[in-house]
């Protein structure tokens, strides 16, 4: 029975091909347009997650109550071997370690003493080992202004607008005046290799950027970190599973009293990101729900014009003495077919052309002239599990229901009149 | 009515006795002022920092002349050491021969606490006498480790004072203070100090060990221990200088 | 063309259903375009909005010293408010701030925080500054959710601050929590303690002083001040523009894809329509109808479902769109981890140019989508179409 109904829409093209094919450009663009708002409204999210969050962190419990005071003297000691064992226990998490701190740039004159100085909110991170991510992640080369990015120990990156304030270029020597883990006083030189600008005032301020190593060197934090922070191995931020690596990572700590011990926190339980990871995703449901919501409409509309263009056959086989029932069933069951292929069609290049548009990005820069380089300058989808079957809901229900509504004609049809029907 | 008597009689007596100190009180602040400063001083001290992980103890040695000009070097630990601070007329230097740089520290970056310690480097470098700057008053007896003290009230009398008024605990018979508390405005108490180890130091008594406490914070406070010190020493004058530091 | 147009109604008015189904499908698509994009018009508006609402108001005028950005500058950025503008103080429309550097010791943890004076009575902005009104021995402050988390502070609750006036002597107080709000801007929060303006004065002796006057009216031509420096409403929101320009640009493939689902309905009725009315379309041509005169008739059919639509959508939209503009679209929002409720209410901004420009996009797509199955008709041959025979 199967086997004959598949058949029939096999060799009968204007049955089948016409119906698939709708079903399968509705469904494909239903599911490219889940994984676009989720990549969509992932985007400050992410922002926030390379620049400060990540989409995991690690600190001391002192540390994080205290976040807000950039407390170094709570940091993380023996951060390598910690690193090691986040690498270990989480793999697919790529780990790095920053350290954030305050401080005071003082820039010398010709005989060294105080030419000018200037409050300074400082990032060390990994900068010089080879292929590290960071400066992708922080867009550093994009946001170089003049000079080059720090090529050996002992070289920062300051901002553009601060190093006009202190009346720095690259290639001068700064002074960090800061504090040690210790509390004591700490007096660090840098050379100035280059200066940047993100086009967001609360970074062009006063931001210095260094290896981390030089910063540990500076700050007396040997094998010490501020934060391990863990990003995922596809660089987007999974609420569900961020909390849940950072609920298991807690548990093994649970016992321990000391103030000290390590804790991770998700993105969305650091600071006010918890506000925008449920607003992104009440959005992104909305926004699909409104969509499936409208694809339904379509979709259940073209099942019902399926049903109505068959009008004179199914008055053939009703002619021919089949049951009205049956012929109900088949057709539903052909329905379901349609809607299974179509869906399966259309999931398939939805997620093809989504991951396309994941991988390499819609980019709009031409469009972003002058805009500040930490605003996202490519739009990326993202693929996530719902995308491989958000597509049915539409596609197979909808079309089934189209169907059956349709269907609904056989039964009112009386055998007396088919024939008259059928001459016309 | 005999006892209404001797009672008036007994609280006038006090009242008097209160009066007449009250008169005294700022001439025991100028004493305390006369055995507290010195025409100069080379000293070696220790300040330790209770901190919330651990303590911290930095040894310095220090060259002062009057009340303006003073010059320190820090020993150790390692980290610090070679360190040197000139001070100079409400001016403050900082050499670091890490970087063989100085830097000046001014205006608003003097309310900075030094070294992560319960002090500024303003509270180090206000160096006014406090007769100075407070009206004083003496306001009862009390015993301090076993001493009969003065214990005095300050109230400024200038405008530009950090601790708008301090009581102080001064010894009767040596003229030191033994212990001080800072207040706002408001009369909310916010640093104590005290002060121990009282030795004769050439013909005067001085605290070897002063212990500061910031009162709003958790933590142990910082404890700064003087080890050894000579007053009324010769100082060459290029100590005073920046060139100084650089040596 | 009236011909056509009369029978054009007149057919997809005899189809009944199916053209109701597929009008309905279209309007649907107008008023979700419409509202989804005037929502996200709405949402990036909400960010400047807030900012207007809790921190910049209509634009201010800067102390020549102030920076944002660096605390040290606070001791230094006050000025007595110049008479100029004095008597737009005494109207309500213009505020002053004054704000310097204070350490509050929430549980013995020390922290630095700006204390902002603000008058307890002004309307400009959304800061429930009624509350420093409250009657307390300690000073009634007000702070935001921000630092409320950050320092884990709650209504009612008493914290020590610290501070030292103009003359640098230090004094601390009591201060009592009154409110805290909630403002999704992040300049207005972090760090900040809000007190009556006229008792941070006196606890500064700063009498008469300001560090920012913030005005209400952004239209308005702004004089110079001495001493003072201009930031326009456009100045102080030029990093939110930017955002807003990324946004709609990522938005603008959502009305793209809505327009394309609703032509897939229309696309899918034409062909259905034009194979199912080979039989009439052999009979206009045999009636002497040209073949370009059946493709224009089935071009002004399909194209008449977004007409249709249109009156359709502007029957129910219309007062939908407006009534959403009015209350606003309340996103319920997982609050348990802040511990009070903040319900983010967007409102919709729509522009004359948002609904002609969607009107007349749907409806010359639609044209496009119908005309293109039609030219089918083009090529069939009449009397196998009049025979109905399959082609």
């Amino acid at each position: 029975m199967i086997k004959f109904l598949i058949k029939g829409l096999l060799r009968d093209k204007s049955r089948s091909r016409l119906p698939i094919i709708v079903v399968a450009v509705g469904v494909m663009l239903t599911v490219w347009m889940h994984a676009y708002i989720t990549g969509f409204m992932g985007d400050t999210i992410e922002m926030n997650a390379r620049f400060s969050n990540g989409h995991v962190k690690v600190m001391t419990r002192a540390y994080a109550q205290n976040i807000d005071q950039l407390p170094n003297d709570l940091a993380l000691l023996e951060a390598n071997e910690l690193l090691e064992d986040l690498r270990v226990a989480y793999p697919e998490i790529y780990w790095t370690a920053r350290i954030q701190f305050g401080g005071l740039i003082d820039a010398p004159d010709d005989h060294g003493e105080t030419k000018s100085q200037g409050p300074a909110l400082g990032l060390g991170l990994d900068l010089l080992s080879a292929d590290s991510p960071e400066i992708e992640r922080l867009n550093l080369t994009k946001s170089l202004v003049r000079g080059r990015l720090p090529a050996k120990n002992g070289e920062v990156l300051i901002s553009e607008s601060f190093s006009q304030k202190l009346r720095v270029n690259p290639g001068d020597v700064v002074t960090l005046l800061g504090s040690t883990m210790g509390g004591s006083m700490a007096m660090y030189n840098f050379i100035v290799c280059g200066t940047i600008s993100f086009g967001v005032e609360i970074m062009d301020k006063g931001t210095i950027i260094a290896d981390i190593e030089d910063v540990r060197h500076a700050l007396q934090m040997e094998n010490a970190a501020s934060e391990i922070i863990g990003f995922f191995g596809d660089n987007f931020y999974d609420d569900y599973l961020a909390l849940k690596k950072a609920q298991s990572f807690n548990a093994t700590y649970e016992s321990d009293p000391d103030e000290y011990a390590p804790v991770m926190k998700a993105l969305s339980q650091q600071g006010i990101m918890g506000a925008y990871v449920s607003m992104a995703k009440v959005w992104a449901t909305y926004i699909t729900m409104v969509f499936v919501f409208a694809m339904s409409l379509v979709l259940w509309n073209a099942g019902l014009l399926g049903g109505l263009r068959r009008y004179g056959e199914i008055g053939v086989r009703l002619a021919m003495g089949e049951e009205k029932g049956h012929v109900y069933r088949t057709m539903i069951y052909e329905s379901i077919f349609i809607g299974i292929a179509g869906s399966i069609v259309g999931t398939s290049i939805g997620l093809f052309l989504a991951w396309l548009i994941q991988k390499y990005g819609i980019d709009i820069s031409g469009m972003m002239q002058g805009a500040s380089v930490m605003m996202p300058t490519t739009i990326r989808a993202r693929i996530t599990p719902v995308d491989f079957y958000i597509g049915f809901i539409p596609g197979l229900i909808s079309t089934v229901t189209g169907t059956m509504l349709s269907g609904i004609g056989i039964y009112k049809r009386q055998t007396a009149k088919l024939f008259k029907e059928l001459e016309s | 009515m005999k006892n209404l008597t001797l009672i008036t009689l007994a609280l006038l007596a006090v009242l008097m006795v209160v009066e007449a100190s009250a008169q005294d009180a700022n001439e025991i602040l100028r004493k305390v002022d006369r055995n507290m400063s010195s025409e100069n001083r080379i000293m070696e001290s220790s300040m330790t920092v209770r901190g919330k992980r651990s303590n911290r103890t930095i040894i310095s040695k220090t060259w002062a002349e009057g009340t303006q000009k003073s010059f320190s070097e820090y020993l150790s630990p390692a980290a610090e050491k070679g360190t040197k601070m000139l001070k100079l007329e409400g001016q403050l230097w900082i050499y670091s021969p890490s970087t063989d740089r100085i830097i000046q520290i001014s205006g608003h970056m003097l309310r900075q606490s030094v070294m992560g310690s319960d002090l500024s480097y303003e509270d180090m470098m206000d160096d006014r006498k406090l007769s100075d700057i407070y009206d004083a008053k003496v306001v009862g007896q009390e015993n301090i480790d076993a001493r009969n003290t003065w214990l005095l009230e300050l109230t400024a009398k200038v405008a530009d004072v950090p601790y708008h008024s301090q009581k102080i605990w001064i010894d009767i018979e040596r003229f030191i203070p033994l212990k001080q508390e800072l207040f706002a405005k408001s009369g909310q108490l916010l640093k104590r100090t005290e002060m121990s180890d009282v030795l004769l130091i050439q013909g005067r008594w001085f605290p070897t060990t002063v212990l500061y406490k910031d009162m709003l914070k958790q933590g142990g406070g910082t404890e700064f221990k003087i080890t050894s010190i000579q007053f009324d020493q010769k100082i060459q004058d290029y100590i005073f200088t920046k060139a100084a530091l650089k040596q | 063309m009236k011909l056509a147009i009369r029978l054009a109604y007149r057919n997809l008015i005899g189809a009944g259903l199916r053209t109701w189904l597929n009008v309905v499908v279209l309007s649907f698509s107008f008023v979700a375009i419409i509202w989804m994009k005037g929502l996200m018009t709405g949402w990036d508006h909400q960010a400047k909005t807030d900012m207007k609402n809790w921190e910049i108001g209509g634009g201010q005028y800067w102390h020549k010293d102030y920076d944002p950005y660096d605390p040290l500058t606070l001791f230094d950025s006050h000025e007595p408010i110049p008479e100029a503008v004095k008597n737009e103080i005494a109207m309500g429309d213009m505020e002053p701030f004054l704000i310097v550097q204070g350490t509050i010791y929430p549980q013995g943890r020390m922290q630095s925080i700006m204390m902002k004076g603000v008058n307890p009575k002004q309307t400009l902005f959304k800061l429930p500054t009624h509350k420093l009104d409250t009657a307390t021995e300690a000073i009634p402050a007000i702070i935001g959710m921000m630092m409320a988390k950050g320092s884990r502070l709650q209504v009612g609750d008493y914290v020590t601050m610290r501070w030292r006036d103009v003359n640098g002597t230090f004094d601390a107080d009591e201060i009592l929590i009154t409110a805290i709000f909630s403002s999704s801007v992040p300049a207005a929060e972090a760090g900040q303690i809000y007190i009556d303006l006229a008792k941070l004065q006196s606890m500064m002796l700063l009498q008469g002083e300001a560090t920012i006057l913030t005005f209400r009216d952004n239209q308005k031509e702004r004089p110079t001040l001495a001493g003072w420096t201009l930031r326009t409403h456009k100045d102080l929101t030029k990093a939110v523009d930017e955002m807003i320009k990324t946004k709609t640009m990522g938005q603008s493939i959502f009305y793209f894809v809505l327009l394309l689902l609703a032509m897939l309905a229309i696309f899918d009725t034409q062909v259905l329509s034009i194979f199912r009315r080979q039989k009439e379309i052999g009979t206009y041509i045999a009636l002497g109808y040209t073949r370009q005169q059946v493709v224009g008739l089935f071009t002004v059919e399909g194209s008449m479902h977004a007409v249709l639509a249109a009156l359709l959508s502007a029957a129910y939209g219309l007062p939908f769109l407006a009534w959403q503009a009015k209350v606003g679209w309340t996103m319920p929002l997982d609050t348990s981890q802040f511990g009070m409720a903040i319900a983010q209410t967007l409102y919709p901004v729509y522009s004359a140019g948002l609904v002609i420009s969607t009107v007349l996009i749907v409806t010359i797509t639609t044209a496009i989508v119908s005309y293109w199955p039609s030219r089918r008709i083009a090529k069939m041959n009449p009397t196998e179409a009049l025979r109905g025979k399959l082609q």
